[in-house]
């Protein structure tokens, strides 16, 4: 029998995934000074693309492909529409994640009620699912689980430890310095920009792949809005967005194991949100956290180049 | 290149861009470009083949008619057509009116539960129907009902249907501005003379269900996943839970509220945490067929979990866990409504009391895994192997059992009701006295359970 801890947490993790994945790519983004509110509609879409691919081809894998496409290109819109033409952010980012809610409900209305048959399973690790708890908690998911504990790490050692992460954090920080020193912000806005739409489309593709394999209007939910509160939540750090997933995965999913003991769900749900603004509050409170851990300096500002006299 | 020049470039491809967009737009929405059209003259065998028609339809509507002739002896085919204006006339006053239905639904038409069984519904009348059109709007908000019920009123409707227990008050303020219009509102209980009422209701299925939840439990914890914390879904709960007890006494039903109609993620929560507690069959009220898919995977791990169809056929999901279900035939009440329009038994002042209530009686529920299939086959020898004492009917298998009370339930006078006493609530009080059966109201506005629940019923606000 498997200790009382492993179903809760397990589950945690296994909800906390879409989040985790989606809130790598806002990161991402945010670090290099733009705020992509369309996460949750490009979520959409790449659960609904992924799930017509996988159906069609019979293929998860190309499915998972499809929907980061599908991510990466409305990602490219954003960024279009954000870096090269200056447009509000947020209106922006608001307007993909009504197209995208819009759109997947249209196109998707043929493909409700069909069971997909091409999902990824469960595909529990040998050996390191022997490891006694630690082991069914962590090593007993699918793939793309596995894959973004290695992608939380990776963006990690990314960020804080080579020159690419020190080009996106000077863009996003002072991205007229950066440009002086010979970035091109442009560049590094887009790249990050469209990274965060495909990886907001691969967790769209989680949710119509693997956490439940079919498409159901509107099936994300909400989550692309958490994601970005995890960013938040997380101070812009890809370990602490590993953690804020779980925990806010966990709130989520641990509501119908506290339910018997009485305790609303509906206040739990509000959890993420008030945890996120408990943080900000402080990181304001205090000068040294704030220099250290507050929203990258010029996120939200559309980056116009001066024109150089020659 | 200068930094200008690049911009330009930009601005000019944009501007291109726009100006084709521009163009394509104007060239497909603008109205359709004049045409010279050259009029045939009218003559011929068509003119006399048309003017033959008119006289024969003249004389089945008792009308005079004289075919008009041109000075030179043939038909002045203007003149024809002319006349025939009045044999039209009488005509359509002949012919009944048609009636234009509209929907108006809450969900999207795509939730695979409540408003694709409405929906499913509707399409079938209007396909059997020549004289019916039908129109729907999708995903309405409370608030918007009002107006679309305007909307669709101004568009030639003169039938509406609204589908949600939220637009109970804008269907009763439409019907008394409108009072020309016939409306039917379903799941709510204000009526108007010209308004009426339906439902089809499943506690009957429920209580099915739960004899062979019962029967299959080996852990004797049987889970439900609640909507929300209504009277209709606490007498679904408390329906099974009766099935459950006839079979089991001793198992318990655990219940889970997710607070939504309609919420995948939820629904797979919700059940996970059951089937950690030690549950083993589920029955549910959520509109996806998220939980079939759940216990269909701890199948494959090795940990049956079964479960049951709700409102839409689920087994294709589910194929070694969906043991039944219950499904609805909306269709049922939709024909018997239309056609009572049609012929003038329904109009605009006899509505009030017009209040559809109908289960397996009237056909508009449906006990099963799939349409024709009230049992999964692959359960039908454990269901004929579990016995239990019945007082009336003896030592009865389970299957024999279910297959009794569904034919009792279906007669035209039920010789059977789950909600029969003695039935106690959680706190041991007598909610039915040995005999009674539970009346309408009561049903109506249910808010205890039975008394082997583990649950609790959260109070609005509490």
């Amino acid at each position: 029998m498997e200790h009382w801890l492993v179903p809760p947490l397990k589950v945690a993790i296994e909800a906390g995934t879409p989040l985790l994945l989606a809130s790598l790519g806002e990161l991402y983004t945010e670090r290099s000074g733009v705020l992509n509110l369309g996460i949750e509609g490009m979520m959409l879409m790449g659960a609904l693309s992924g799930f017509i691919v996988a159906l069609i081809t019979g293929n998860p894998w190309l499915g998972l492909l499809s929907a980061m496409i599908v991510g990466g290109l409305m990602g490219a819109l954003h960024a279009f529409v954000c870096i090269s033409l200056h447009a509000n952010q947020v209106i922006s980012g608001l307007a993909l994640s009504m197209l995208g809610v819009g759109l997947s409900g249209f196109i998707g209305k043929r493909f409700v009620g069909i069971p997909l048959k091409a999902t990824f399973g469960v595909s529990p690790i040998p050996l390191l699912n022997k490891i006694p708890i630690l082991g069914s908690i962590l090593f007993e998911h699918n793939v793309i689980v596995y894959i973004s504990y290695i992608l939380a790490i990776i963006l990690w050692l990314i960020l804080h430890r080579t020159k690419m992460g020190i080009m996106i954090k000077a863009v996003g920080e002072n991205p007229a310095a950066a440009d002086a020193a010979g970035v091109d912000v442009y560049k590094v806005r887009y790249v990050c920009t469209i990274f965060g739409g495909v990886m907001a489309g691969a967790a769209g593709a989680y949710l119509s792949l693997a956490h439940i394999p079919m498409w159901v209007e509107n099936m994300t939910a909400g989550r692309g809005w958490i994601a970005v509160a995890i960013v938040v939540f997380a101070t812009w750090d890809p370990l602490r967005a590993l953690l804020g997933s779980y925990l806010f995965g966990g709130v989520e999913a641990l509501q119908y194991w506290l339910q018997p003991w009485g305790i609303d769900p509906s206040l739990l749900g509000t959890l993420p949100y008030i945890a996120t603004i408990l943080v900000l509050v402080i990181i304001g409170s205090s000068k040294r956290l704030r220099r250290a851990m507050s929203a990258p300096s010029a996120l939200c500002k559309p980056y116009i180049r001066e024109e150089k006299v020659v | 290149m200068t930094k200008s020049g690049g911009i330009i470039i930009k601005y000019t491809a944009l501007t291109v861009i726009l100006l084709i967009i521009t163009a394509v737009a104007t060239w497909t929405l603008a109205p359709g470009k004049e045409r010279i059209v050259k009029v045939p003259v009218l003559k011929g065998e068509p003119v006399a083949k048309l003017a033959e028609s008119a006289l024969a339809l003249s004389k089945r509507l008792g009308i005079e008619f004289d075919i008009p002739k041109t000075p030179e002896g043939d038909i002045n085919a203007t003149q024809l057509l002319l006349n025939l204006i009045p044999l039209i006339d009488k005509a359509s006053e002949i012919i009944p009116p048609k009636i234009k239905a509209a929907f108006i639904y809450v969900g999207p038409i795509g939730d695979y539960g409540w408003t694709h069984g409405h929906d499913t519904g509707r399409r079938i009348v209007d396909e059997k129907f020549p004289w019916l059109e039908t129109v729907y709007a999708e995903s309405v908000s409370e608030a918007d009902c009002y107006r679309y019920i305007e909307r669709f009123i101004k568009q030639g409707c003169n039938l509406i249907f609204t589908t949600s227990f939220g637009f109970m008050d804008p269907t009763l303020k439409a019907a008394k501005e409108y009072p020309n219009i016939i409306f039917f509102h379903c799941s709510g209980y204000k009526r108007w003379k010209n308004m009426g009422t339906y439902f089809a209701e499943f506690y009957q299925l429920y209580y099915l269900n739960g004899l062979m939840a019962g029967a299959l439990t080996k852990t004797g914890k049987v889970g439900y996943v609640g909507a929300h914390p209504i009277p209709e879904v606490v007498r679904h709960i408390n329906a099974f839970a009766l099935g459950v007890k006839e079979v089991n006494p001793d198992a318990k039903v655990y219940v889970r509220w997710i607070f939504a109609w309609y919420d995948p993620v939820k629904a797979k929560e919700a059940a996970e945490a059951l089937i950690a507690e030690g549950v083993d069959v589920i029955a549910f009220t959520e509109d996806s067929p998220t939980i079939v898919g759940v216990c269909q995977d701890y199948f494959k791990k090795g940990r049956p979990v079964y479960t049951f169809s709700h409102y839409s056929p689920m087994y294709k999901y589910g194929p070694d866990v969906v043991v039944s279900g219950q499904l609805v035939h909306w269709e049922k009440i939709y024909e018997d409504i239309v056609i009572k329009v049609y012929l003038g038994v329904y109009n605009k002042t006899n509505l009030e009391n017009v209040d559809y209530w109908w289960m397996l009686r009237e056909g508009a529920v449906e006990l099963g895994a799939e349409y024709g299939m009230p049992i999964n086959p692959k359960f039908e020898p454990i269901l004929k192997e579990k016995y239990v004492e019945d007082p009336i009917l003896g030592k009865i298998s389970v299957y024999d059992l279910v297959m009794i009370r569904l034919k009792q339930m279906s007669e035209e006078v039920p010789t059977f009701d789950p909600f029969t006493g003695p039935i106690y609530d959680q706190e041991g009080k007598l909610r039915a006295k040995p005999g009674e059966r539970l009346g309408h109201y009561a049903l109506w506005t249910m808010d205890w359970f039975v008394d082997n629940i583990v649950g609790t019923i959260p109070k609005p606000g509490g």
